[in-house]
């Protein structure tokens, strides 16, 4: 660390000599950056991994069922382990990221509103495609279509340019498992959301370094 | 290019560090005071003197919230600010560059 303790309490730089002031500066942004990052990229990392595990467990479990009837009970309990150790890793860290940090960044009630309703669509759409006999309409993949386009509409309109590309790229993981089967979808949602969090956590890392 | 191209009033190592945290915010968000007085590590008092002196410039702007019982104080780096960061940081770059 090449910290240089200010001397001059309310005063000028005095001896602050420049090679010092880019060596703070730079120690400074990166840690600011990496202090108020709401998804730092070892938990989105973490979350990559997660997401593989767990979906690829259940699509191990399902692959070889002729005809296919879904996950088994004993796979309930990983999904089940997987969302709500997510939920509560992502929520905790987001807070403590953004604790004084107000403005922009936080969602606001409508935004949260639209999400919700996203969410809440989700089994309505799941149940009107199935009763239309959509082939489709059960598989994991199609979850993610609605939240992740809702996603990608919440950022476009904040001009969140990445936070949208990574809702389009969600919606895309969603729709490319329809065309996998019913037993394929659950490695489709496996590997792309795996890939789309690994994305991201690589962007928000070269973001950090600046 | 001399260290007189360099802006005196961010070319402080607490300012600095304050003006650098505050341009880690997004355009349009706020830091509380005591969260910035917590990643900077200052004493409140010492912290003062320096926002004052960069709100006395327009660098940073700052308003105090009331919900009755607890009044939060909140930080930003103005539009002016962030261009004297900018500015800092090319002056600081063609400064070592020629060094």
């Amino acid at each position: 660390m090449n910290h240089t303790s200010d001397t001059t309490s309310a005063g000028n730089g005095g001896n602050f000599a420049p090679r010092q002031a880019a060596a703070l500066l730079d120690q400074t942004t990166q840690q600011a950056r990496r202090k108020l990052a709401p998804s730092p990229p070892w938990l989105l990392a973490t979350r990559a991994v997660a997401v593989l595990a767990a979906l690829g467990a259940i699509w191990l479990s399902v692959r070889g069922q002729h005809p296919y009837k879904g996950p088994t009970g004993a796979d309930s309990p990983i999904l089940v382990a997987f969302i709500v150790l997510n939920f509560t890793a992502t929520v905790a860290v987001r807070e403590r990221a953004m604790a004084g940090v107000r403005g922009r960044t936080r969602l606001r009630p409508a935004e949260i509103a639209i999400l919700v309703v996203a969410f809440a669509a989700v089994p309505v759409i799941m149940w009107a495609l199935a009763a239309a006999g959509v082939s489709f309409a059960l598989y994991p993949t199609t979850v993610l279509i609605v939240p992740g386009l809702a996603w990608a509409a919440i950022m476009g309109v904040r001009e969140g340019w990445r936070g949208c590309s990574m809702g389009l790229a969600v919606a895309a993981v969603g729709v490319v498992g329809a065309f996998a089967g019913p037993a394929g979808s659950w490695a489709v949602a496996g590997v792309g959301l795996c890939a789309v969090l690994l994305g991201k956590a690589v962007a928000v890392a070269r973001r950090q370094r600046g | 290019m001399t260290d007189d191209a360099l802006d005196p009033l961010i070319h402080v190592p607490t300012r600095l560090k304050i003006v650098a945290t505050l341009a880690a915010l997004p355009d349009g968000d706020t830091l509380s005071f005591t969260r910035l007085q917590d990643m900077i590590g200052l004493t409140p008092g010492n912290l003062i003197i320096h926002l004052r002196k960069l709100e006395e410039a327009d660098y940073i702007s700052s308003a105090k919230t009331s919900n009755g019982t607890v009044s939060i104080t909140k930080v930003a780096l103005t539009g002016h600010g962030r261009a004297a960061l900018g500015a800092y940081t090319k002056a600081l770059r063609h400064l070592l560059g020629g060094l």
